[in-house]
């Protein structure tokens, strides 16, 4: 095992780096996407004309003053920028709110559905992938692989509406859709964490057939592949137990391709559920993320890109630490 | 969504999909359902057409054009018109103007009780005409030049206006009412700040506060994105309302509306529900299982149509434009398009509307003729050759058809006019695009020879914006009108002139026929149908009406009831 405290500056100074480099490359991305959303043709006063045609050019003429629509692309960049950078997160001029209030709950409800359908895949993934590769050619073995290739083919949108069909229509044992029950005030925190799970119960299973198929596929190939290596041979001519043989050795090592994936899916954690979240009206942020790139409602679109950016860095940054900690061989010097 | 409805219809006809357990509806509660998201509520910036169907159960306004097409007083007392000598025309300093006198009925307050009064009107445009303020489209609140309060009635009060127009009872209509004595701090203090006013107005920081409503029922909870939930309105002035609550509910799949009416997660479609197909679905289905829904169409003042681009040197040719129409067989294709629900269109104004005519001496209608259409298109110097397309000095008769991808509506349609258009000799390329492009760029920049789309056509709308020749879009005045065939008619542009100061209806209606003669005469735009409304509603649900207009079915909730 590594000894944290021996690479410990090494890794502060790496860190460091990193999150220097984070930042650069968040502040590049945001133009570049802030310049990118003003090629695209459209913009807010124009959809407001596709719903009135009584507006008039005098209309126009304002509505483009006030967003400044008539400055250039760079000006408003650093406009907005100065705005985050003293805590504005800015106005959606679509949902005339500010965007804080627009976007805070959904991202919290997102966060907790797309957690959720995580967790659930990978307890649901892990044990089935170690013993689908201890066992390689078994019947399990071939029945985990079917229901992986099954879970990966199935579309989450198709397996959402046949949810709802069987659970709420037909069944009526569990919401149709939405976040929680309307109108109701929960006696208890226990009561209000109970009537939101009712919720996310079919919207996870939705989102979870899919990831569990690919992830054990992923854990499968990795844990056969450390299993394959002479260590591991070493290790079972030495006497050590199965256990030990399996869990320190195998897995441990068939961890770095795994940390990849994991890592990756987490930073897609924010954006990943449109689907489900249109076919469940779960009050997420992915279609209020695509509706705002739709619209260019600038100030909302540019914070998802901040976070999706942020979350792609940041779980890479992690990925790359924790390596170190799967491999001792990785070194930060 | 397209491939999630016959997803649907597939678990349907496996069986799958079967019984409905929603409990009846009873006035306890209403929960409608709704595709379309709503923004904020203040009554005079939002400008989804979801907020509108909020904004009338909660706000009412001076005007409402009820669902018999006809304009009412809604929170004042009378019309003023110059027959009841509330609405008088003056001259000032050689201008004619049109004053109006308005009272407003004096059991209207807010919903905390603090009584509406014309201080409220006059707080309303203060807020509207401030340019700091993003409310998209002020010419009705530009339009007044003062409102002077009677000093010994604060319910009383003068409007005169920049000019004299006969359509002030009209325009009021979408004059939205804030009240004074919650928003004016606020406005006061945002107010030299750019969208100040917005971020920091009470609807948007409290929108769960009664006094910002005065319409039988107040927003209680309100989630964007997800749902919002009214009550009844304890100092409405109207009738009082049968329902104890009602949650609009968000649900942006339509694919999904059906399951979510059949569970019972919701009692009632909203018009901003199911598409036309998945109505007309769901319409066959239920007549056949003993469910308590029923499915209501009803015309509405959506026009869908084809603008043809005059500045195409084939379309520039009057023959060619009349025998493209004399080509398409509409009744044919709302038959079996639309199965009938939606009829065909004459020109731009609908059936419902006072203006419209189908008197053949005002109109001029295109008889489904092939051989007609031929006999047009051969005068017009385009002979048909081996291959069945026609030809003129060497050149293919051939037109780019444009319209939004995804709207599998239009795209019907569009294989449908095509074959029909083959068959006289005309090649039809499809080439379509996403909506924001096809809006943003191709029409308002008029890079299309045939564009297909639709407009509304709310009654007595003076077409100014889409006809008038100074509203041809040009980069010039910065591509703002909306006349994107280019059509440019003296004629036109006067009747349209003349139609803003003409008081008298009589020649009004002679106006609006000439207008839809030189329309239909001169074809800059190809008419297809107009579109209709449907909801789904309970079956025991009475005193519901779709008014098929620009103002929502939400009008009337107050008298919404469950037998």
């Amino acid at each position: 095992m590594l000894n944290v405290g021996q690479w410990s500056k090494p890794v502060g100074t790496y860190i460091l780096r990193r999150l220097i480099q984070t930042v650069v490359v968040i502040g590049l991305i945001s133009y570049m996407c802030f310049y990118l959303m003003t090629l695209m043709p459209g913009d807010p006063v124009e959809l407001m004309i596709q719903s009135n045609p009584r507006i008039t050019s005098e209309d126009i003429a304002r509505l483009r003053e006030l967003y400044n629509l008539d400055q250039p692309a760079y000006v408003r960049y650093f406009s907005w920028a100065k705005d985050i950078a003293s805590g504005d997160l800015g106005y959606s001029r679509t949902y005339r709110v500010p965007v804080q209030e627009l976007m805070g709950p959904r991202l919290k409800n997102t966060f907790v559905l797309s957690f959720m359908a995580l967790l659930t895949s990978l307890l649901i993934a892990l044990p089935f992938g170690i013993y689908s590769a201890l066992k390689p050619g078994s019947r399990v073995d071939y029945f985990v692989n079917l229901l992986s290739f099954g879970g990966i083919s199935i579309p989450s949108f198709w397996l959402g509406l046949i949810l709802i069909i069987v659970f709420s229509v037909q069944l009526g044992i569990l919401p149709a859709g939405g976040t929680e029950t309307i109108g109701v005030d929960h006696e208890s925190t226990w009561a209000f964490i109970k009537d939101r799970a009712l919720y996310l119960i079919l919207p996870v299973i939705s989102l979870s057939v899919q990831s569990i198929g690919v992830f054990v596929r992923y854990i499968r190939s990795s844990m056969m592949e450390a299993m394959r290596n002479d260590f591991i041979r070493t290790a079972k001519a030495k006497g050590l137990s199965r256990t030990v043989v399996v869990w320190k050795h195998g897995f441990r090592n068939a961890l770095i391709p795994l940390i990849t994936i994991f890592a990756l899916s987490f930073s897609g954690l924010f954006s990943g559920a449109i689907l489900t979240e249109t076919v469940f009206a779960y009050q997420g942020v992915g279609k209020l993320v695509y509706d705002s790139i739709m619209a260019n409602d600038y100030n909302v679109a540019m914070i998802s890109f901040i976070i999706s950016v942020s979350m792609v860095l940041m779980m890479n940054l992690l990925a790359d630490i924790l390596y170190g900690f799967a491999d001792p061989r990785i070194s930060y010097t | 969504m397209s491939l999630t409805r016959t997803l649907l219809s597939v678990a349907v006809s496996l069986g799958i999909a079967m019984p409905a357990f929603a409990a009846k509806a009873t006035n306890n509660e209403l929960k409608i359902g709704i595709s379309q998201e709503f923004d904020s509520l203040n009554p005079i910036l939002s400008s989804m057409v979801a907020s509108s169907y909020i904004r009338y159960i909660v706000n009412r306004r001076l005007t409402n054009l009820d669902s018999d097409n006809k304009w009412q007083p809604q929170i004042a007392k009378e019309l003023p018109t110059l027959e009841n000598g509330l609405a008088k025309i003056v001259t000032v300093d050689g201008k004619k103007k049109i004053v109006t006198n308005w009272e407003i009925k004096e059991a209207v307050k807010w919903g905390d009780g603090t009584p509406l009064t014309c201080d409220d009107i006059i707080f309303s445009r203060t807020v509207a005409l401030s340019n700091n303020v993003s409310i998209p489209e002020r010419e009705v609140y530009e339009q007044i030049e003062k409102i002077d309060v009677d000093p010994k009635n604060p319910k009383k009060c003068t409007f005169t206006y920049q000019k004299a127009i006969w359509n002030h009872v009209n325009q009021l209509g979408t004059f939205y009412l804030l009240p004074k004595h919650l928003e004016e701090k606020v406005f006061n203090k945002y107010k030299n700040q750019k969208e100040g006013y917005e971020k920091n107005s009470n609807y948007t920081k409290n929108p769960s506060n009664p006094g910002l409503y005065n319409g039988p029922y107040v927003v209680s909870e309100l989630k964007l994105g997800d749902h919002i939930t009214m009550v009844p309105n304890k100092h409405f002035y109207g009738e009082a309302p049968k329902i104890k609550r009602i949650i609009i509910k968000l649900i942006p799949n339509t694919g999904t509306l059906e399951a979510n009416l059949r569970s019972g997660t919701v009692d009632k479609i909203s018009v901003l529900g199911l598409t036309f197909d998945q109505a007309i679905s769901l319409d066959k289905k239920i007549k056949t299982e003993n469910v308590d829904f029923s499915v209501v169409f009803e015309p509405s003042a959506v026009h869908e149509h084809i603008d043809l681009n005059l500045d195409n040197p084939i379309l520039k040719d009057i023959k060619v434009r009349k025998a493209l129409a004399t080509a398409i067989d509409k009744e044919q294709l709302v038959k079996s398009l639309f199965e009938g629900k939606q009829p065909a269109s004459l020109h731009f104004i609908t059936p419902k509307d006072p203006w419209y005519t189908d008197d053949p001496k005002s109109v001029t209608t295109y008889r489904y003729s092939k051989r007609q259409a031929a006999k047009m298109l051969d005068e017009a110097g385009w002979k048909e050759e081996k291959d069945g397309y026609r030809y003129k000095d060497g050149k293919k008769l051939s037109l780019n058809f444009m319209t939004t991808a995804g709207n599998k509506t239009r795209e019907a349609v569009q294989v449908y006019l095509q074959n029909q258009w083959k068959q006289v000799g005309v090649e039809i390329i499809i080439k379509n695009e996403p909506g924001r492009v096809f809006f943003g760029e191709t029409t308002k920049k008029r890079r299309f020879d045939m564009a297909m789309y639709a407009w509304v056509a709310n009654p007595e709308n003076n077409p100014r914006s889409t006809l008038h020749s100074g509203m041809i879009s040009t980069e010039k005045n910065g591509w703002s009108g909306q006349n994107y065939p280019g059509f440019k008619n003296a004629r036109m542009d006067k009747i349209i002139e003349d139609m803003e100061g003409e008081f008298n209806p009589k020649k009004r209606l002679e106006l609006a026929a000439e207008m839809q003669k030189i329309y239909t005469d001169e074809v800059p735009v190809l008419p297809l149908y107009y579109r209709t409304d449907n909801a789904v509603i309970p079956k025991n649900m009475k005193n519901f009406r779709i008014p098929g207009h620009q103002f929502s079915e939400t009008n009337d909730v107050e008298r919404w009831t469950m037998e």
